[in-house]
């Protein structure tokens, strides 16, 4: 199919599509004619025209959805072998990065902003790779260090630091739309979820190789070859908890075919989002209005999915939409983890039964005794502790169950059934069938809807399986270029704030195309030689003199060029998200909890909003003690309710694939980080660490509590302003804390440069 | 980037930006920034700041400038409140004669099963000039019926509670998106700049079906949050101080916290989005005395009180819940939800069971505090400038599957919402839409809930067109596909 090309206009970049104005403030409604008022009207009587024209042409080519010819642009062109541009500036460049960024900065005769200093960038760095703040004696290392390659040792050593993956799989989860809860009435638990969120954190860790970790998500009950005519393996528990990832939609009561129609439909859209960053949501209804995504490929991707298998319920669990399957505890020490825990658990369980049954003893006798006696109100307190405790606890045994929230493909006849047919649904309704569809790639990047090779297993026993796995291999091969490119900006994003494609899950027109397409496709091949390992590219991204770049740089020519900082003359100071804001101020008061991995945790809400959102006591189990101060990652997710803190920082339980925060300020920010309880007791606990480690000495005091809590030390004029502060903070019994409740609620607190 | 192709539809996203770039971010949206691409694109280049949350001009003019949206949780019976059907009283434990053809879905499927007609037992009587039948359950509302535009047969997508309420509270029935009030928000910005622009009042009972999924931002900036006032204790969370700094103390680590602040901002000085978070902490210092202020009702009179029912235990609770609508109207806040009712149980419009009993007691806990909020508004001139919104997430069912017997009560229906406006350009005692005869869904066409969107955004000087924000490679939308404006009840 070609182009309507009045729908788009090439930029700059002959190889970047983007779509008219006019078309953008369309509803998505079959295409219409627009045309842009502003220019000449000899223009305007020819574009109409040309409009009119492409517009008939391309209704009739998206009707019969039969692309042919299709002539492909970025991002939908094979990967080429690009080699970096030659620069001027060749003493900047540090890898071949820098040559790509310069070459840019270059045609507008802007160059790269100075390094930034040392303080700076172990800050950056720390906050970046483990999203924690370097400690005064991390800082003054690095600092010090006289080793020309002490930045590369530095990126080394956080990348093998542990804390990187619980920072990194963060990012991930929003992706995957993760949570705790199903949301929509009752909100019903999601008991064994977390598994889910340890294995994203392990496989960050662990720097599972890309390719291999798409697979597994998608079709982890598949890559088990069937040898002749053999029979199924058993699942093994790793992959099993990697398809959790399907799972995760909000889901209500089941409605029969209904259901699965939404649920099959919502795993399409959020893969192809999320992998290939394509947004196919909406063809589901109609072709999508500005992608080559006709209707057909949805169903015809959605195809791949027709096997899924959920298992059924657990008795009792009418709101649960399926059940889980086994699949043991792996990592090391994992099992001996759970066992230990969930004894525990039995114990207290034990416990708190006994004291149960001896009220109801008790009440049995007050009640046969003459006259009645009844409990007391604090027996009667005293009880129903007891028995939230006993729903708590039943509730932990069943997360420490060894299963997963996970599905497989049918079994297929004679045992299950077979594989189903795909139909169109006509405007995505379930019960309007249309044409039946075989299982593709989307077209839009194969360039024709031939349906998708399935390898089944030699003797052809389990028909039903391999389709999923049809899929994640194609998503991987060669024949596509999307997923390594989609990775790569994502990477790019989440080190730069911003993508070299602004809107990271979708490629397509509405993007707006990539600043630069070339570097992305010099490192998505780079991403494939390294064979897929995330780690490499981080390594090669945080070595790059882009990186490196302060964020403190005045160039007005720079500004009047490109007052966006679309080229990168300097690096973005960017506010933390919500999960480091939180994990920073705990780690600065030195009561971060750093355990790893487990169940999710439930650190205090303002005061009694557990109470006025809760749907049954079962649900936000508070934990005072030092649980409750893991880091964020382990929150426990629950869609009915963002904690407070957490929201204001932009940070909301996922419902569906997210691919960026927002960075809002609001005032209710500065109440939770100022008037809230977190933030308080912490500086209090950060006065208190600081008064013990720096003695007695106002200006000593002071001077430890910007190290800790801002990686420098203070000018003079601040150290004066603080202590002017500490002396008339008269009325406070601890003069330091009001210091530290300062510190923390300043900009260069949540900023990082 | 000049030749930024769609600079809203960029913008709008968020992302983090440079320094001197900040209006992706404070400032994204720029009051509908994808409304208004071209000028906001001068305007960047002009390097104007434009506050989120600074009011904004409507894209056309009309009476309201707030909206209270009243949200019965459960789903309120339609055939008992506000649709008179006496062809459901004479068929009573008889077959409904005639099923219309649109009913479809779970609807259609029940009615083939055995089913009897449930008559409503309340009388229905007509009031005021437009001669409008409203059940015995709503005497003080009844007073105000010339003033009510009612809608019938309205349409929610999927009849359980979490969708439903979600596609009418959000415009659509999957979790995610952005509240009708962060819209408004979105569009109108607040003239109230100590106080949040969109604020919600739950039941003090407990909270509604998906919690605060009903008043999230969805995938709008944290900037338009619905925010949580509480009745009682303290208003909003993290209001009060911390213990043991007085206003004072706290009044003098803000100012060293700026004065910080200001040398970080350093000689450059124009990085408004770090600008704005030091504006930020003034709002929030303003907001700790505005907001006891506004909770607290002693300066109300006790006729006033009485009015809204604070002086009976049946009515209090929601009364208090509409004074603080009042007074938050009369402050410049854009929009207020109250939430009446909680998930389940015996304080849920849901009547399964005996919805006579039910609705008896839901109607009582709402009829005399609805009426006193227009009567209060109307006799303060503020009903003109308010919109006033009743809501539910679905209509329920006219008939019972098996025998009607003691306690009868009613299902789940989404093709018979029923809800009313007032206030504004709203055209009093105008009705749009009809049920057929026994109340099962629209007699004609059925009203989609986009088109009650539309027409509310409309009622406030929204075009729900125009009102847009890209996310995830859509132009999103309240209304999400082409709504129809429901003229009829436009003045």
């Amino acid at each position: 199919m070609t182009v309507p090309f009045a729908f788009w206009r090439t930029t700059k970049n002959p190889n970047v599509l983007v779509p008219h104005r006019s078309n953008l403030n369309e509803k998505p409604v079959e295409p219409r004619q627009g045309f842009a008022v502003t220019r000449p009207l000899r223009s305007i009587v020819m574009i109409f025209s040309l409009c009119l024209a492409s517009c008939l042409l391309a209704k009739v080519l998206l009707a019969e959805s039969a692309p042919t010819n299709a002539v492909a642009v970025w991002p939908f062109t094979s990967l080429a072998d690009i080699k970096p541009p030659v620069v001027r500036h060749a003493d900047r460049v540090t890898n071949g990065i820098d040559n790509f960024i310069l070459a840019a900065l270059e045609e507008k005769s802007l160059t790269l902003a100075p390094a930034a200093s040392a303080r700076t960038l172990v800050r950056r760095l720390y906050f970046d790779l483990i999203g924690l703040p370097p400690s005064p004696g991390e800082v003054d290392a690095f600092v010090n260090d006289p080793d020309p390659k002490a930045y590369e040792k530095l990126v080394d050593k956080l990348l093998d630091d542990s804390r990187y993956g619980e920072r990194w799989a963060r990012f991930w989860l929003d992706l995957a739309r993760y949570a705790d809860t199903a949301g929509y009435e009752g909100d019903p638990d999601f008991p064994n979820a977390w598994r889910y969120r340890d294995y994203v954190i392990d496989a960050f860790n662990q720097d599972k190789p890309y390719d291999k970790f798409v697979i597994e998500q998608i079709a982890g009950d598949e890559t088990e070859e069937i040898m002749g005519a053999g029979e199924l393996s058993d699942l093994k528990p790793e992959p099993t908890v990697a398809l959790t990832f399907l799972r995760l939609a909000p889901f209500t009561e089941p409605r029969g075919d209904a259901s699965r129609h939404e649920m099959l439909s919502e795993m399409t859209a959020t893969v192809s989002s999320v992998f290939l960053g394509l947004t196919v949501g909406c063809a589901q209804c109609h072709n999508h209005k500005y992608d080559r995504i006709p209707t057909k490929d949805f169903y015809r991707m959605k195809a791949f999915f027709s096997t899924v298998q959920l298992q059924r319920p657990l008795p009792g669990d009418i709101f649960q939409i399926g059940g889980p399957l086994p699949a043991e505890f792996y990592r090391k020490g994992e099992k001996e983890w759970a066992t230990k825990l969930t004894e525990q658990r039995n114990a207290e369980l034990g416990e708190a039964r006994t004291l149960l049954a001896a009220f109801d003893k008790i009440e049995d006798l007050g009640k046969k005794s003459v006259p009645k006696i009844s409990l007391t109100p604090e027996q009667r307190e005293q009880r129903s502790k007891a028995k939230a405790r006993v729903r708590l606890l039943e509730q932990d045994l069943k997360r420490l169950q060894p299963v997963a929230m996970s599905l497989r493909h049918s079994y297929g006849p004679p045992f299950e059934p077979g594989v189903p047919e795909t139909r169109i649904l006509n405007r995505g309704e379930w019960d309007k069938p249309g044409e039946v569809v075989e299982p593709g790639f989307p077209s839009v990047i194969t360039g024709h809807q031939n349906p998708a090779p399935i390898r089944l297993d030699p003797f052809k026993r389990w028909p039903t399986r391999s389709r999923r796995l049809a899929l994640a291999q194609w998503i991987v091969s060669p024949d596509n270029p999307m997923t390594a490119r989609v990775m790569i900006n994502r990477l790019w994003d989440w080190h730069f704030g911003r993508g070299l494609v602004a809107t990271p899950s979708d490629f397509g027109k509405l993007s707006g195309g990539s600043s630069h397409p070339e570097l992305i496709d010099w490192m998505a091949r780079r991403f494939i030689d390294s064979k897929w390992s995330l780690k490499a590219m981080h390594r090669l991204i945080l070595n790059s003199a882009t990186y490196r770049q302060s964020s403190r740089h005045h160039d007005s020519k720079a500004e009047t060029a490109d007052l966006e900082n679309t080229l990168l003359w300097h690096f973005r100071t960017r506010r933390l998200e919500a999960e480091a804001v939180r994990d920073a101020v705990l780690a600065v008061s030195g009561r971060l909890n750093p355990e790893q991995f487990g169940l999710p945790i439930f650190p205090p809400l303002p005061e009694g909003l557990a109470e006025e959102v809760k749907y049954d006591n079962s649900k936000w189990a508070t934990q005072e003690g030092p649980e409750g101060r893991k880091r964020s990652i382990y929150i426990y997710q629950q869609r009915s309710m963002t904690m407070p803190f957490l929201q204001t920082f932009d940070s909301v339980v996922c419902d569906a694939t997210r691919d960026r925060r927002q960075a809002s300020v609001t005032p209710l920010q500065a109440l939770a980080m100022y008037n809230g309880r977190f933030a308080n007791e912490e500086a209090t606990h950060l006065a208190a660490r600081i008064r013990k480690e720096a003695g007695e000495s106002p200006a000593t005091q002071i001077q430890l509590a910007f190290k800790t809590a801002l990686g420098r030390e203070p000018t003079p004029d601040e150290s004066e302003r603080m202590q002017a502060l500490m002396a008339t903070s008269t009325g406070s019994s601890d003069a330091l804390a009001p210091v530290c409740r300062v510190l923390l609620n300043a900009n260069e607190f949540v900023y990082v440069e | 980037m000049s030749n930024d192709p769609f600079p809203g539809a960029l913008w709008s996203q968020g992302y983090n930006s440079s320094r001197r770039d900040f209006l992706g971010r404070m400032f994204h949206g720029f009051g509908g920034l994808a409304l208004t691409g071209l000028l906001a694109r001068e305007a960047r280049a002009a390097s104007v700041i434009i506050d989120p949350l600074a009011g904004k001009a409507p894209s056309f003019p009309r009476k309201a400038k707030n909206c209270i949206m009243l949200f019965m949780c459960g789903g309120v019976s339609q055939v008992d409140s506000f649709e008179y059907k006496p062809k459901l009283n004479e068929f009573h434990g008889k077959r409904i004669p005639h099923i219309p053809k649109i009913a479809s879905g779970e609807l259609q499927g029940r009615l083939t099963f055995d089913h009897q007609c449930v008559g409503s037992p309340f009388k229905f009587q007509q009031h005021g000039q437009s001669r409008r039948y409203i059940s015995e359950l709503f005497p003080n509302l009844a007073r105000h019926v010339d003033d009510l535009a009612f809608i019938h047969g309205i349409q929610v997508d999927n009849q359980n509670h979490g969708p439903a309420t979600l596609h009418v509270a959000t415009g659509s029935q999957f979790p995610g998106s952005p509240s009708v009030g962060s819209w408004v928000q979105y569009g109108l910005g607040s003239t109230n700049q100590n106080l949040p622009g969109y604020v919600v009042i739950q039941d003090p009972r407990g909270a509604p079906t998906n919690g605060a999924a009903v008043w999230s931002n969805g995938y709008l900036p944290a900037t338009y949050q619905g925010t949580f006032l509480r009745p009682t204790g303290t208003p909003i969370v993290d209001l009060a101080r911390p213990q043991g700094v007085s206003a004072a103390q706290q009044r003098q680590e803000f100012d060293a916290l700026a004065w910080l602040n200001r040398r970080h901002l350093g000689d450059g000085g124009k990085d408004s989005e770090l600008e704005a978070r030091i504006r930020a902490y003034e709002l929030a210092f303003r907001m700790q005395a505005a907001a006891p202020e506004l909770v607290d009702l002693s300066g109300e009179t006790e006729e006033t009180k009485a009015l809204y029912g604070l002086d009976n235990s049946k009515t209090a609770g929601f009364g208090r819940q509409c004074l603080l609508a009042r007074r938050l109207v009369e402050r410049g806040v854009r929009h207020t939800l109250l939430l009446h009712g909680v998930q389940i149980g015996k304080d849920s419009w849901d009547d399964h069971g005996n919805v006579k009993d039910g609705m008896i007691k839901h109607s009582r806990e709402v009829d005399l505090p609805v009426a006193g909020l227009l009567t209060d508004l109307k006799r303060r001139g503020l009903l003109d400038e308010t919109l006033v919104v009743w809501a539910s997430e679905m209509g329920r069912t006219s008939f019972v599957n098996g025998a009607v017997g003691d306690n009868v009560g009613r299902d789940h229906n989404g093709h018979a919402l029923c809800m009313w406006m007032a206030g504004g350009d709203v055209k009093g005692g105008a009705t749009v839409g009809a049920t057929d005869d026994y109340s099962l869904c629209a007699a004609d066409e059925p009203i989609p809930i986009r088109d009650v969107h539309a027409t509310l955004l409309n009622l406030l000087g929204l075009d729900d067109e125009n009102l847009t924000y890209h996310y995830a490679g859509r132009i999103r939308r309240l209304t999400d596909i082409r709504a129809n404006v429901l003229k009829q009840m436009i003045a």
